[in-house]
Formats: structure tokens, C-alpha cells, sequence
């Protein structure tokens, strides 16, 4: 297993708990204070620029096998392109494969991954594959899902539409907030508050 | 003082290198490390949460343009003052706005003197597209609040290449957009003790090692 990251401990006790919620298992069930509790394709986590924000749940796959977290875009500086962060889990015991991204902010969105060299590149020709039972984290310098063509700018506070297409589970619409130019990653550690 | 006590640890250490060297130093060396263990231990943290650079690297003198047009003597005008410099260009979607949102938040949380004290510098890599005027533009958003405004540099490839050696960081390829993403940071000794690579820590290690190199 390939896994990429161990996620923070929060990020998996809220996936579990969304998780066995929504399958049942746990009634009533809330996520812990802190992290957005938003469920499939709707909005989650868009709660503005404030950087105490935790992890939320952004989206899953219609059988729930794929779930997207901690999602957030940097208010672009430069007002061209911009940088989607998140952590792809495959619940599933099969692998998946993300094929294609979308998004509703700029013309052109493609998923960009670090090459054997260091640089980045953009998506390669199978697609970005996520292990059974394991992650990919894409974190700056590790990988991102590229906007270019940007229809307006991004500011802090707004949320900008994604939509991931993977091979076995379809399609995962995530929302993902906009923070500012400066403000820590909400999946930053020891960051100042 | 911390800082005096880190030098004394250093020279302490470097003795007891250069005894080890020697071969037959052994009592010298252990007897000077023996008589001040308790000062140099309880007052004193000698490790950078960045990356330690061993040998420090000297602050690099280079010439290039900053963003009024003017030139800019990297090594006069930041002269014992801690700096941190780092190579990088506009169009980069991830992590050179992420580095310098860190630098931000580094000084942010830094104390007055420091945040006072500090020089951010940008090179850019792209020297094609980031003008001075891109370079302002950009800039201009992430030092905000900041007492010294971030100081871009371009100039001709030739002078951006001999800048990125004479800083000791690897030369940037394909137009600057595969570029090091290390992040150098100057003391007031005028050396780069400790430099940075994107992390979601590298905030705190800058606060962190900032103190330890200002003077």
C-alpha cells in the first residue's frame, strides 16, 4: 500500500463518524465541533477565510467509497491560476483511479502531481490512482488540481466548485473555500492562531 | 546571550572534533566539554527547526533590479540584517504563493523587534514575465501589516542565474518554473545558519529560527 500520508487523526474520526452515520451505524451522530459537517456534494467547510477552520467533509462518491477532505484553494496572488489542495480516501477495498477534474472558476482545471524530478506535471496518462483502503494527500509541492483560464478572481470567502470524475466510484462534487492570500492552511499544524 | 551560549556550544564542539581528528586530544577535549554542561544544556536551544546548513553559508553578494527599477546590492542593503531569501516566480500556482503566505505568517507571529528587524527578498525566476510592476503587484499581497515591504528582484538571465549561485541554491530550469524551493535565512552574523523546504510546519520553524539567528 502506497499510501501518501497518514491524515491527522481529526480527519479520520470525522470521516468515520460521517461515514458510519450516513451507513447507520452511529444515530445521531455529529461531527466534533470545529469541523464542517457538510454531506455529499453540498456545501461544506465554506465558512469564510477564518483560519481555525478544520478539515471539513467535501465530498464523496455516490457509494461512498471515495471521500474528499480538507479542501481549500489560496486566493490567487497573481490572478492566473490557481492551487486546489486536498486528500483523496478510498474507503473501498478496490483501487480507484481519479480520470478527469472540472471546475466552475476557470476554463481549464487538470490534476498536477511532483515528477520524478522535482518539478510538477501535469496529470499523467492513467490518471491519478488512489490504493484500496489508503490515500493521496496533494499538498503544495506534492500535487494540486490546477485552474487556469480563471473566469474572475477567487477571493477569501467564496468557494469554488470541483467536480472529480474517478472510474469506479464517478463523480465527487466538492466545495471547496477560498482563503486569503496569507492565511494558513486549514490543514496546516502549528500554525499561530 | 542565548546566542553567546550557542557559540560557546559550538566552539565546544568543533574542540571536540578537532580533538577527535587529532586522535590523541581525547582528555583535552572532554575535560572543556565537562566543566560547563548544566550552563550550555538548561539555557540554551542550539537546534533550528529548519534545515541546519553545516557549513553555514556566507550572505551572497549579488546586484540585481528591485521593483521601483533601481538596483538593488543584496549583500550591502541587507548587510546584518536576518533575511530571508528565496527564488521563486508568479505565475506558480502552489508553492511560491504558499511559501510566502508562510513567510508572512512567520513574521507575523514573530515578536515586534524581529518582525522589525526582517528582510523578505524575491528572485524571480521567470524573468520574461515577472516585470517589476508583475512583481510589485504580487508582492504587495502578502506583505501587509509587515514594517518592511517585500523586496522583489529581476534582471537579465544571466544575472538571476549568477544570483541563484552565489546563494548556493540549484539553478532553475524551463523558463524559472521548476525552480529550489528552499528558502535561505540570513542572520545578523551575516550567515545562513538554517534554510526551509515547503512543509505544513514551515511557518513555525521560521518563527522559531528567526529568534535564534537576529541579533
Amino acid at each position: 500500500m502506497h499510501a501518501v500520508s497518514r491524515p491527522p487523526v481529526s480527519v479520520l474520526a470525522a470521516a468515520v463518524v460521517l461515514v458510519a452515520g450516513l451507513i447507520g451505524v452511529v444515530r445521531g451522530a455529529q461531527p466534533p465541533s470545529g469541523a464542517a459537517s457538510g454531506t455529499s456534494g453540498s456545501v461544506g467547510g465554506s465558512v469564510g477565510s477564518t483560519s481555525t477552520m478544520a478539515p471539513g467533509m467535501e465530498g464523496m462518491s455516490p457509494d461512498m467509497a471515495i471521500v474528499v477532505t480538507g479542501a481549500y484553494v489560496r486566493q490567487p496572488a497573481n490572478r492566473i491560476n490557481a492551487a486546489v489542495y486536498c486528500t483523496i480516501y478510498n474507503t473501498g477495498g478496490t483501487p480507484d483511479t481519479l480520470q478527469s477534474v472540472a471546475s466552475g472558476a476557470g476554463a481549464q482545471t487538470s490534476v498536477h502531481t511532483e515528477s520524478a524530478g522535482g518539478g510538477m506535471q501535469a496529470g499523467s496518462a492513467g490518471g491519478l490512482s488512489v490504493p484500496a483502503h489508503g490515500s493521496v494527500a496533494l499538498t503544495p509541492g506534492k500535487g494540486h488540481v490546477m485552474i487556469e483560464k480563471l473566469y474572475g478572481p477567487l477571493l477569501a470567502g467564496q468557494t469554488v466548485n470541483l467536480e472529480l470524475t474517478f472510474a469506479r466510484a464517478g463523480v465527487v462534487l466538492v466545495t471547496v473555500p477560498v482563503i486569503a492570500v496569507t492565511a494558513p492552511a486549514p490543514t496546516a499544524k502549528g500554525t499561530p492562531q | 546571550m542565548r546566542r553567546w551560549a550557542r557559540r560557546l556550544a559550538f566552539g565546544l564542539v568543533a574542540l571536540l572534533v578537532l580533538a577527535g581528528c587529532g586522535g590523541s586530544g581525547g582528555a583535552g577535549g572532554s575535560r572543556g566539554g565537562s566543566t560547563k554542561p548544566s550552563e550550555l544544556t538548561d539555557h540554551t536551544d542550539t537546534t533550528y527547526s529548519g534545515l541546519g546548513l553545516t557549513p553555514a553559508q556566507p550572505r551572497p553578494q549579488f546586484t540585481l533590479t528591485d521593483t521601483a527599477g533601481r538596483p538593488y546590492r543584496f549583500g550591502k542593503a541587507t548587510a546584518g540584517k536576518p533575511t530571508l531569501l528565496y527564488f521563486g516566480y508568479t505565475h506558480c500556482p502552489d508553492v511560491c504563493p504558499t511559501t510566502l503566505a508562510d513567510i508572512a505568517q512567520a513574521l507575523q507571529a514573530a515578536p515586534p523587534a524581529i518582525r522589525q528587524a526582517t528582510q523578505v527578498v524575491f528572485v524571480t525566476t521567470d524573468v520574461k514575465r515577472d516585470t517589476p510592476a508583475v512583481l510589485r503587484a504580487y508582492l504587495k499581497q502578502f506583505d501587509p501589516g509587515l514594517p518592511n515591504p517585500f523586496v522583489g528582484l529581476t534582471g537579465s538571465q544571466t544575472q538571476i542565474d549568477a544570483a541563484q549561485v552565489a546563494a548556493h541554491v540549484t539553478l532553475a530550469e524551463d523558463e524559472g518554473q521548476t525552480h529550489s524551493a528552499q528558502v535561505l535565512l540570513y542572520g545578523s552574523d551575516d550567515y545562513a545558519h538554517v534554510a526551509f523546504l515547503q512543509s505544513t510546519d514551515e511557518s513555525a520553524q521560521m518563527t522559531h529560527d528567526l529568534a535564534l539567528v537576529a541579533q
